[in-house]
């Protein structure tokens, strides 16, 4: 089967795109490094492609707030041309930590509405940055296909971020809930979600860690499942009998989604 | 005009720094005058309409959701006491250039903006108690920042260059040559006399920028004066009193050429680099930023992470950095401002700000910090000591010191030249006094993580496609240094109008020796040039074509149409005499102590542990290690902490540089300033052997290692040479022993504080052995975390069991001591081999090595990991002290299954066994079946905890 063409976008203060490129390559990806400034110059085009991916990182330097100068480059450049990806069948974004940040800038989650802000990304309540494993157990009744058949589950990935505290009004809370757009969510040792740091890292709200749109094909997650796809990446592997890299999985889902499509 | 945009949070609640900050008020500075405190962030935008102003603020700098703003108008109410604070007018501030990038995507014309921070103190006071707290809560620092009084009227900084001029130095006398020297060149009466001469030989007087130019080349900071020159050492102990011996640096270097097998490039380039697996090798190199992190510590630090991740990147034709280090040598963060010299930030004040610099500039780059410590003596209260380290990773192909060819461009690039930063090199090669802080301030500055991280990326790239001949690392000493270094062979026509510049007004001998961060200077062939360009315009890197390297063995600089300087390489280069310099043992007068004794009861003891185990030293440092994002780029193995609850800590880092491979980069290092008071020869021994237990704990295999040495030490007056020459001495026969090569180092010699009062404060010398090398299989390594109860506990090595000088259970009575523990090097070696043997065959549970603290700590850290605890039984041939608190390096408590795998993997080698792990959480500790004492894990765990929690979280 064809392998998907995976975009890892680089710019400035990216710096999570090579594990996020091994991670779709190991998942049977077909992953390259574009530039913002090569798509800015046609150099390279989305049509090309089947995934987008916005990796961690400090784009910018996360100057202002994080994440908010590329997505202000994105949506005064690439309005038409990200629409147009998302309305593909065959597509997929996904935005991690960094990535994340600059998916609810540009609108893109949770509602799709371009330019237009309906959730943030905040400082974390304790004030500061934390880079830690934590577990996280993945929403039963969402209904994206990136979360197939691991619904349910409680997994650990780690956390390395300021500014993750998942934010919206009331409405647009009831909303998310509502329509199912949780993937992921932080808990304590007995699975349950919580409010409580560090097992949640950063107050957000509802305990999210991660969200998809209503497709359930644009996906943003605070955690780094990307820098949990081999045994040893895990601090305790020589403590444990088997060792699953558990963040595997989201990026085999989807590539089994797109080579499905 | 400006306008002026102010954002703050749209609830109370959400305003975390606010938060803080009344925390803060109450808690450290006790005033209950205060009712709420808030937070507002400015920015000031020139050169844009009010609507356009409006547009930004709705698209970039307000988000609705849980933000206010005002525009023109003040955001908080009237009743608040209003304090503003900004960086002062030419300090880099790093968000300019993204706002201005910003605006100019959405259609905006900016021409200038700046940003600043808003205080409101609501309460009982006046405008005079509001700024009492900014400064009570150094809530910023003079050097760099100002409370903004009026508002600024423009933010374009404007002036008219300065004309170079001629300083006459040919006619003057010895006098005026020191105090021409003085404050600004630095350099020493003899030197001066070269210079003079050579000015009169060529029968014209200097300009600032050739002054300049010598002064930096010469300092001691580029020229590593000392480490150069011949010592004779004074001694009485020895047979004529007296003794001749070559050069620190060429026995240091005559050593290591000994042991080459891995060596791809040693002593040449900016780190040293070694060989790696499939055609890579991999490179390390530590430096420190003590000057400017005594004065400013978050630029200096900063600055410092940004300096060594550039000599990484200035390694071969440039390499990619993997990882960073950080260790840190402060005065006890408890030490009231009273305590503190002259001139001197409060010991807190440092860590702190120092922590959050390596945090800020590492995270942004991207470069996990996942190996350091931290030291903590007094005497470190005027001059801290902060060293940075980074390793990174490049094709063996590229990885020789590369060398231009004539007619190549020399380009340089990255961040444009501003004031900041002149003066730097040879501010950091002189002593500290109380008037340092204000007559160098402009040394420091702020750096720009993203700056480099771009300039990085594009450089790799332009690597990969062959563009480059040559890179050098634009740091200490800015152009001068690195145009000066990279066309020492072939000369150099350099033209300073090209060089892009922060603001205008800077004279041509400025923008020589600025040291504004975040630069490189490479020599790119003629043809490859329209190609780097086109690299680096991709990363939005700017270039500027500087000159080229025109084969007359000169430096030839211009400004436009005029000459700034023409000065032979020669000179520049090899003109510096040599030193001869005089190192003098000092009479040893033992220390007349009353020494602790035995603990009597068990109270007594647990009291002792809690001691031990809160002091700074030992406390654990995970508060801060959750701040590093010290697993980014996915290589991460042996972390920084791991166990049942991920808190027991390891002794060595361990990395996987290739995702894609199962190759390992293991990376240590080992210091104890205290020792070398003591004895610089044993404590400089003590610090290689503990690099070397840490990198075996872990799984690492000596045999293809390497070593970086840094040497932070007290100005070189007699005394302290001769500790310097003992310290050399040990790193020699470290060298020897082990077969391990120094690749690279670094020296530091001027960390003494002389104030006006005649006080002098030199520091506990520091020696730091960093050790790294490869693995061929993460999988065989090991973490210091008990892995299962009833299995037993092996403390393995040749301990000196009657030397505590120097000890952690020392300190906390008072109590220095004379005899430092005496490493047995040549039984530690076998002890490496075995332990390496013993994780590769999976008959070792955990490894954890012995040091600050002593055994008792080291068991304790391992329960924590293992979230288990461990039964201690003692001989009782030794008072128990010795045992359980000696601090003999490359020493390990080793866990095995039984009793029969460990006395035949242990069978040539010194062991004991001395104890067993329980299921139940407690540490107990018996000799002779007598119980001396047992405690709970978790009641010693908050001890151990407490301390960096309260300072960090």
């Amino acid at each position: 089967m064809k392998k998907p063409n995976v975009m890892i976008l680089r710019t400035e203060g990216t710096n999570c795109d090579e594990e996020a490129f091994f991670a779709f390559e190991k998942a049977g990806g077909n992953p390259k490094m574009v530039h913002i400034n090569d798509l800015r110059n046609k150099k390279e085009s989305f049509d090309n492609f089947n995934v987008l991916v916005l990796p961690g990182g400090f784009a910018y330097g996360d100057d202002v707030v994080s994440g908010k100068i590329l997505a202000v480059e994105l949506t005064s450049f690439f309005e038409k041309e990200l629409k147009k990806f998302i309305e593909r069948k065959d597509t997929v974004v996904i935005g991690i930590c960094n990535g994340f940040q600059v998916l609810v800038r540009t609108g893109l989650l949770p509602f799709r509405n371009i330019g237009e802000m309906d959730a943030t990304l905040t400082n974390n309540d304790s004030g500061h940055f934390e880079c830690r494993w934590i577990h996280l157990k993945i929403e039963e009744n969402s209904k994206s296909p990136i979360l197939k058949n691991i619904g349910g589950q409680i997994v650990s990935y780690q956390v390395a971020h300021g500014e993750g505290k998942f934010y919206a009004t009331d409405a647009v809370m009831d909303k998310i809930e509502k329509e199912g757009l949780v993937a992921l969510r932080y808990v304590d040792e007995s699975g349950n979600p919580t409010q409580n740091y560090p097992e949640n890292p950063n107050g957000a709200l509802h305990a999210i860690a991660g969200i998809t749109d209503p497709t359930g094909r644009i996906f943003g997650l605070m955690p780094h499942p990307e820098r949990f796809v081999l045994e040893e990446q895990h601090p305790n592997f020589k403590r444990m009998k088997k060792v699953t890299p558990q963040g595997l999985p989201i990026f085999e889902n989807i590539i089994t989604f797109i080579q499905s499509q | 005009m400006i306008q002026t945009i102010r954002v703050a949070s749209k609830n109370k609640i959400d305003d975390l720094s606010g938060k803080h900050l009344l925390n803060d008020i109450r808690t450290e500075l006790k005033r209950t005058d205060i009712t709420s405190v808030e937070t507002v962030k400015i920015y000031r935008l020139e050169g844009v309409s009010e609507k356009e102003a409006e547009l930004l603020t709705k698209k970039v700098f307000c988000e609705d959701i849980n933000q206010i703003a005002t525009i023109n108008k003040p955001l908080l109410s009237s009743s608040s006491k209003i304090i503003e604070i900004s960086y002062k007018p030419g300090v880099m501030n790093p968000e300019v250039a993204s706002i201005l990038k910003a605006a100019k995507d959405l259609g905006v014309n900016l021409i200038a903006c700046d940003t600043s921070r808003e205080y409101g103190f609501v309460g009982k006071i006046n405008l005079e108690d509001a700024k009492k707290i900014i400064h009570d809560l150094k809530l910023f620092n003079k050097t760099v920042e100002h409370i903004v009084e009026d508002s600024p009227t423009t933010l374009i900084i404007s002036g008219t260059a300065g004309k170079t001029k001629t300083i006459t130095i040919r006619e003057i006398n010895d006098d005026q040559l020191m105090q021409l020297s003085k404050d600004t060149l630095f350099l020493n009466l003899e030197e001066m006399h070269v210079i003079q001469k050579y000015f009169q030989k060529i029968k014209r007087d200097p300009t600032d920028a050739e002054l300049e130019t010598l002064a930096q080349t010469w300092s001691e900071h580029s020229g590593h004066k000392t480490f150069k020159a011949n010592i004779t050492i004074i001694d009485k102990d020895l047979p004529s009193g007296r003794q001749k011996k070559t050069p620190l640096f060429s026995r240091i270097k005559k050593e290591a050429l000994k042991h080459k097998k891995n060596i791809v490039s040693a002593f040449v380039d900016n780190s040293g680099a070694m060989d790696f697996y499939d055609g890579w090798a991999i490179c390390g190199k530590a430096e420190t930023h003590n000057s400017p992190s005594a004065i400013e510590p978050y630029g200096g630090a900063m600055t410092g992470s940004g300096g060594v991740f550039r000599d990484i990147v200035g390694t071969g034709l440039g390499a990619k950095t993997l990882v960073s280090t950080d260790i840190f040598c402060l005065a006890h963060p408890t030490l009231s401002d009273d305590k503190l010299p002259a001139g001197s930030l409060s010991p807190l004040y440092i860590l702190k700000r120092v922590i959050a610099a390596v945090k800020d500039y590492g995270n942004r780059m991207g470069i996990p910090t996942n190996n350091g410590s931290l030291h903590f003596h007094n005497d470190f209260r005027a001059k801290p000591t902060v060293l940075v380290g980074a390793y990174g990773i490049l094709p063996k192909k590229s990885a020789q010191k590369g060398t231009p060819k004539k007619g190549d461009i020399i380009v340089s690039i990255g961040g444009r030249i501003g004031r900041d930063g002149i003066h730097g090199a040879t501010f950091s090669s002189a002593e500290m006094t109380d008037r340092t802080i204000s007559v160098n301030a402009q040394a420091v500055q702020i750096g720009n993580a993203i700056e480099e991280k771009r300039t990085f990326d594009a450089i790799i790239e332009a690597r990969d496609a062959g563009l480059i001949r040559a890179i050098q690392d634009s740091g200490g000493g800015g152009l001068s240094s690195a145009v000066g270094e990279i066309g020492s062979e072939l000369g150099v026509t350099v033209q300073l109008k090209n060089e892009r510049l922060k603001y205008q007004g800077l004279s041509p001998w400025e923008i020589w020796l600025s040291e504004s961060q975040e630069r490189m200077v490479l020599a790119i062939p003629k043809n490859k040039f329209s190609a780097f360009e086109k690299v680096c315009q991709k990363y939005n890197v700017e270039v500027t074509n500087l000159g080229f390297f025109d084969g007359s063995k000169k430096l030839n600089l211009f400004y436009g149409d005029e000459a700034v300087g023409e000065l032979d390489m020669e000179f520049l280069h090899n003109g510096l005499p040599q030193r001869n310099m005089i190192a003098k043992k000092s009479i040893d007068k033992p220390l007349k102590e009353v020494l602790p004794t035995t603990p009597k009861s068990s109270a007594e003891w647990i009291t002792i542990c809690k001691k031990i185990l809160s002091h700074p030293n030992i406390a654990s440092k995970e508060p801060i290690v959750r701040l590093y994002d010290h697993t980014v780029q996915g290589t991460a193995v042996v972390y920084p902490f791991s166990g049942e609850k991920m808190d027991g800590p390891n002794d060595a880092s361990v990395i996987r540089p290739l995702l894609n491979k199962p190759y390992g980069m293991v990376v240590s290092h080992g210091l104890n300033p205290i020792l070398n008071r003591i004895d610089p020869y044993w404590g400089s021994m003590w610090a290689g052997a503990e690099a070397l237990a840490n990198y075996v704990a872990v799984g690492g295999d000596y045999k293809t290692a390497s070593l970086i040495n840094n040497y932070v030490w007290p100005f070189p007056d007699e005394e302290s040479l001769w500790s310097l020459d003992q310290s050399v001495d040990a790193v020699v026969d470290f060298m020897s022993i082990t077969k391990m090569p120094v690749i690279s180092g670094k020296d530091s010699l001027s960390s003494t504080y002389r104030g006006k009062d005649g006080t002098i404060i030199k520091i506990p010398p520091v020696l730091c052995i960093s050790v790294f090398g490869k693995i061929k299989d993460v999988s065989k390594t090991m973490t210091s975390d008990l892995k299962k109860e009833n299995s037993i506990l092996c403390l393995v090595g040749a301990m000196d069991y009657a030397s505590l000088g120097g000890s952690t259970y020392y300190d906390i009575y008072g109590v220095l001591g004379n005899s430092v523990p005496k490493v047995a090097m040549k039984k530690l070696i076998q002890v490496a081999d075995v332990i390496y043997n013993g994780i590769q065959k999976n008959q070792i549970l955990s490894v954890h090595d012995i040091s600050e603290g002593g055994l008792l700590t080291t068991v304790f850290e391992m329960c924590v990991g293992g979230n288990i605890g461990a039964h201690i039984s003692i001989s009782n041939k030794l008072s128990p002290e010795q045992i359980l608190f000696n601090e003999t390096a490359g020493t390990f408590v080793i866990e095995i299954e039984n009793e029969h795998t460990a006395k035949k993997l242990f069978k040539n080698i010194p062991y004991t066994i001395i104890g067993k792990t329980l299921g139940e959480k407690i540490l107990s500790v018996e000799q002779n079946k007598k119980e001396l004492f047992s405690i709970s894990i978790e009641s010693l765990k908050r001890f151990w905890q407490e301390p960096m929690q309260k300072i960090f979280n």
